[in-house]
């Protein structure tokens, strides 16, 4: 299998073309959002520079001896804590959340450089070949070392990026082969209670996935029934406890599973993101003439909301371009991972995959109107140098790894 | 199944298969909204960014008979906040200028939390000129406040009129489910023309179409307007009431309980129509009247309550001509037709009194003095159901049909009521009795009396009673009358000359009940009366007409709690003849 692969290839352009491309679309839907909006301008200039710094930093990285980075991880980790707690303590609050740090007239945003030394730690740990994760020891103590930046970032309150810390964790836990069973385990009763959201028939469909899983596992009686309890639990639990949420709660869930029950509130962005990607149409409005985009009907458009501005203005081509490009990205770097025959730079891959997957799904879901509004961008494309310059770097860190792999053969 | 290899090929499938999920999730969705339902999101997409906006019609306004101006309307300034763009550091600064309390817009803005954060809240109603200036020059300090224009009615004119106009409020939530062609915050007419003319007054609202952006901020017509639909003004009503007249009247009533109505006696145009005491139309203007009203409602003098034509009282011996001229219709009375009083009427064993010992009385004289004993014995001879019947001919004991509505029926008793209230075989002849000089359980409005002074007058024909009497069309002003049908009873002239050279008397003759009011240029006619009133003082009552020859006034007048109506009443009469007779004049030459 391996020697299928071309050795001397040392820079993949099919993961570095596809980027390149998806931040020039980003770039054009900014431009068109901030247009007409006299409160933005300036937002595609700056967004400009901060490419060609991305860029910068993804060589910088590139370049990086192995060895350094190897040596940066437990540094990386203790700075991303200290940057963490810095913001809580001085943070700028932004829409409710203390997630801003601001030196200057330069503002960035801890939790996103955390992620760097967070996906190190973790692929660190679990590489150690005196720690096994299917131990319970050495599984509480990744457990200890992931809880510390994710309860940081649960306090500023940043939803979105926990999910993001957490969505990481398990991937890297799966790679580095923890037993499929716990995954199932762990993940099934989120998996009954999120379908369960959208009625009895989803509710079921789930129950019936989770028992076709459970005969594939073959445990004995006992565990197949409980696990099904717990699952069945899982369901009637939330609809219990929803019960007890604040109005406010149990509105924002109903928002989500129907927006169009507070057109006006909580549900409006969705709908006004759905109406700009369902208006733009197969070819799309072109260019400036997303009449949704360019009166402003959506609040910072140009940051979490950039999809529905090539949606609407660049149509199913543009949006189906967009996924493809990210499609091509993901299936790259997961071969790349297969083939990386190091333990620890095939977990930092997985890691960013992981990163970019959960971040494309949650957003793009988002805009769709199939996910709930949490405020996590779009990498590549959303206005934000934080992300974009992070998202850079850790994609020249796979690029470093590739141009090394065969150094581990 | 083991497998706890690191990165096997297993647990890559597992990825490429969630990463393939996402994929074609995302491209069924994409196809779904940007190709089969495109069609969908593109209307709704449209009705998005262009918004309509109704533009209220302004209120048709009230003219007098000579078109002077009653009632108009005049701009009001609200202050209203959109919390989406607004800045709560600007409370302080904004209550300061308005001069409210702190946490004022706090509050406000707290109580209404439940609405979309897009939609403006009313702040303050009515604000200053001076703080409308001052906010127009500041706007951009203050994001998401905003000053908005709302026409209101304008009450300078000299007239309270309250009863006649009665008011407006904002349709409340109940209201709106019925009408559905009102809208939240339109206003609606409660009591009085307001409410009649409902229909005609609020014309039709007009609308245009703005493109809007997130913030529902206009940005612009759209297509210039060209889709855009003007508001229709609502008809001008033509009122019957005499402006100077209307004036005089509600000055006599000030501080007095009561009520008058005087009326055009050949066209049944109500010239003045006023229940006292009034309230204050002035202070339900601002739209902040929600205490006022309550105020209003707990007065033991009810205010609210519209004397003149829904209050009820026994007509006293204003009642006596009605009978009188029954027994002319009867062949009763006659030249030789009388009695002796000598102060009383004996029935059976009981003493029926009069006023004083009349002596020999004929028809004229019994009405002229007022002689009870007379109508004593007439009654008695005429027989209830005769005169119940006949009553209803004058247009007692039924409505009007006046066209502000809001009227009783009044009671004129005949056998079945006295069976029900009574029971059978339970009651004599002697009840009559009381009936005969407009007492017991007779019961009449003031409106019902105008309108048989009206009747008198005019020798039994007038129309329906109204205090409007056509529209000017909205938008072209076109004049409209407004038909209004014939009342009248059938009896000859000469009955009719009978009475009123008698209730020519009640003024004129030395003897008569009221010649207190005698006036050197104006023949008067009427008749004196004092309403029982077992809960207190007597009300007085007096209805009249005047010029005696050809009549242009009839007016009836009853203060509450007052005594008897020759000195109470028939002064009150007397001004108003003569104001409404001087403005007639006025308004002739100058036409």
């Amino acid at each position: 299998m391996k020697s299928s692969y071309n050795l001397s290839d040392k820079f993949d352009f099919s993961v570095f073309l596809p980027v390149i491309f998806l931040i020039i679309i980003g770039l054009v839907g900014i431009y068109s959002a901030t247009n007409n909006n006299p409160t933005a301008h300036g937002a595609f200039l700056k967004q400009s520079v901060m490419a060609i710094v991305a860029v910068s930093v993804f060589f910088i990285a590139y370049f990086l001896p192995v060895r350094i980075i190897r040596i940066m991880t437990i540094y990386t980790y203790i700075f991303s804590l200290i940057i963490l707690v810095a913001v809580l303590l001085v943070g700028k609050t932004v829409y409710g959340a203390k997630s801003w740090i601001n030196i200057g007239p330069i503002g960035f945003q801890p939790s996103e450089f955390a992620k760097i030394g967070f996906i190190f730690i973790i692929a660190y740990l679990l590489t150690s070949d005196k720690r096994n994760p299917n131990k319970v020891k050495d599984f509480l103590i990744l457990i200890l070392y992931s809880l510390i930046p994710i309860l940081l970032i649960l306090f500023e309150p940043d939803m979105g990026t926990v999910l993001i810390y957490v969505s990481i964790l398990m991937a890297l836990l799966f790679w580095s082969g923890i037993d499929l069973f716990y995954v199932f385990v762990t993940l099934s009763p989120g998996f009954v209670l999120f379908s369960s959201f959208f009625g009895k028939a989803a509710f079921i469909l789930a129950m019936i996935v989770v028992f076709v899983l459970l005969l594939y596992f073959k445990k004995n009686i006992f565990i197949n029934i409980s696990i099904l309890i717990i699952n069945m639990s899982a369901a009637y639990l939330f609809d219990f406890a929803y019960r007890f949420l604040k109005p406010h709660q149990q509105k924002r869930i109903q928002t989500f599973i129907n927006p169009t029950s507070d057109p006006l509130g909580a549900g409006y962005n969705i709908l006004q993101a759905q109406l700009a990607i369902g208006s733009g149409g197969f070819w799309g409005k072109g260019f400036l003439k997303g009449n949704q985009t360019q009166l402003s009907f959506i609040p910072k458009q140009w940051t979490d909301f950039i999809f529905s501005v090539i949606g609407e203005e660049f149509g199913f081509i543009g949006s189906v371009l967009i996924v493809i490009l990210f499609v091509i990205v993901f299936v790259r770097l997961l071969n790349i991972a297969g083939h990386t025959s190091n333990k620890f730079e095939s977990l930092v891959i997985i890691g960013v995959l992981t990163l970019l997957i959960t971040h494309f799904t949650i957003n793009i879901g988002m805009n769709l109107g199939v996910a709930p509004v949490v405020g996590i961008p779009l990498p590549f494309l959303s206005y934000g140098g934080s992300s974009l310059i992070v998202n850079m770097f850790l994609l020249g860190i796979v690029m470093n790894f590739y141009k090394h792999r065969k150094e581990h053969i | 199944m083991k497998d706890q290899i690191f990165a096997s090929s297993l647990r890559k499938k597992i990825f490429l298969a969630i990463i393939f999920i996402i994929f074609t999730g995302f491209i069924f969705e994409l196809s779904k909204m940007q190709i089969l339902e495109y069609k969908d999101y593109k209307r709704k997409a449209s009705n998005n960014s262009i918004k309509k906006i109704p533009v209220k019609a302004p209120r048709g306004i009230f003219f007098d008979r000579n078109f002077s101006v009653l009632v108009s309307n005049k701009p009001s300034y609200t202050l209203e906040i959109t919390p989406a763009i607004y800045d709560t550091s600007k409370n302080k600064i904004l209550e300061k200028i308005l001069g409210e309390k702190k946490d004022f817009i706090k509050n406000i803005l707290y109580k209404k939390r439940e609405y979309s954060k897009y939609l403006s809240r009313v702040i303050k109603r009515n604000i200053s000129f001076k703080d409308v200036v001052w906010f127009e020059e500041h706007q951009e300090e203050f994001p998401g406040v905003k000053i908005s224009v709302e026409m209101q009615r304008d009450y300078s004119f000299g007239i309270n009129g309250s009863h006649i106009f009665g008011y407006l409020r904002e349709i409340n939530a109940q209201q709106l489910k019925k009408k559905k062609d009102y809208n939240m915050g339109d206003y609606i007419g409660v009591q009085g023309a307001e409410k009649t003319y409902e229909e005609h007054l609020r014309g039709k609202n007009g609308y245009h179409y703005i493109l809007v952006d997130s913030k529902r901020k206009s940005i612009g017509k759209y297509l210039e307007g060209k889709n855009d639909m003007p508001p229709r003004k609502g008809d001008d009503l033509l009122f019957t009431i005499d402006y100077e007249t209307q004036k005089k009247a509600e000055e006599l009533f000030k501080n007095l309980k009561g009520s008058l109505v005087a009326i055009e006696p050949s066209s049944g145009e109500i010239l003045a129509f006023v229940s006292a005491p009034q309230f204050n139309l002035q202070k339900f203007a601002s739209f902040t009247s929600r205490s006022y009203i309550k105020k209003l409602s707990i007065d033991e003098n009810k205010p609210l309550f519209n004397r003149a034509s829904k209050s009820i009282y026994p007509p006293g011996s204003t009642y006596k001509m009605l009978l009188a001229l029954l027994g002319l219709k009867e062949h009763i009375v006659d030249n030789n037709y009388a009695v002796v009083c000598k102060g009383g009427y004996k029935f059976g064993n009981r003493f029926f009194r009069c006023t004083h010992i009349h002596g020999y009385t004929n028809l004229t004289k019994a009405i002229e003095q007022s002689c009870n004993t007379f109508f004593y014995k007439l009654i008695l001879d005429v027989g209830l159901q005769k005169w119940s019947l006949f009553s209803k001919q004058f247009g007692f004991g039924k409505k009007t049909g006046f066209d502000l509505g809001n009227e009783s029926a009044g009671i004129v008793p005949d056998k079945n009521y006295y069976n029900r209230v009574y029971g059978r075989r339970r009651w004599g002849k002697g009840t009559l009795l009381s009936l005969a000089i407009g007492q017991g359980e007779l019961s009449v409005t003031t409106l019902q009396l105008a309108q048989y002074a009206a009747l008198l007058a005019n020798y039994g024909k007038t129309k329906v009673p109204h205090i409007v009497k056509a529209f000017l069309v909205g938008n072209t002003s076109l004049y409209v009358p407004i038909k209004f049908e014939t009342v009248s009873n059938n009896l000859p002239k000469m009955y009719y000359d009978e009475i009123r050279s008698a209730m020519l008397k009640v003024v004129e003759s030395k003897e008569g009940t009221a010649h207190n009011i005698k006036l050197p240029d104006i023949k008067i006619a009427g008749k004196t009366g004092t309403s029982q009133n077992p809960h207190g003082k007597d009300h007085a009552v007096f209805i009249a007409f005047a010029p005696y020859q050809h009549p242009k006034i009839a007016v009836a007048v009853l203060v509450e709690n007052a005594g008897f109506g020759g000195q109470h009443a028939a002064p009150i009469a007397q001004k108003i003849i003569r104001t409404y007779l001087k403005s007639l004049n006025n308004n002739n030459t100058i036409l």
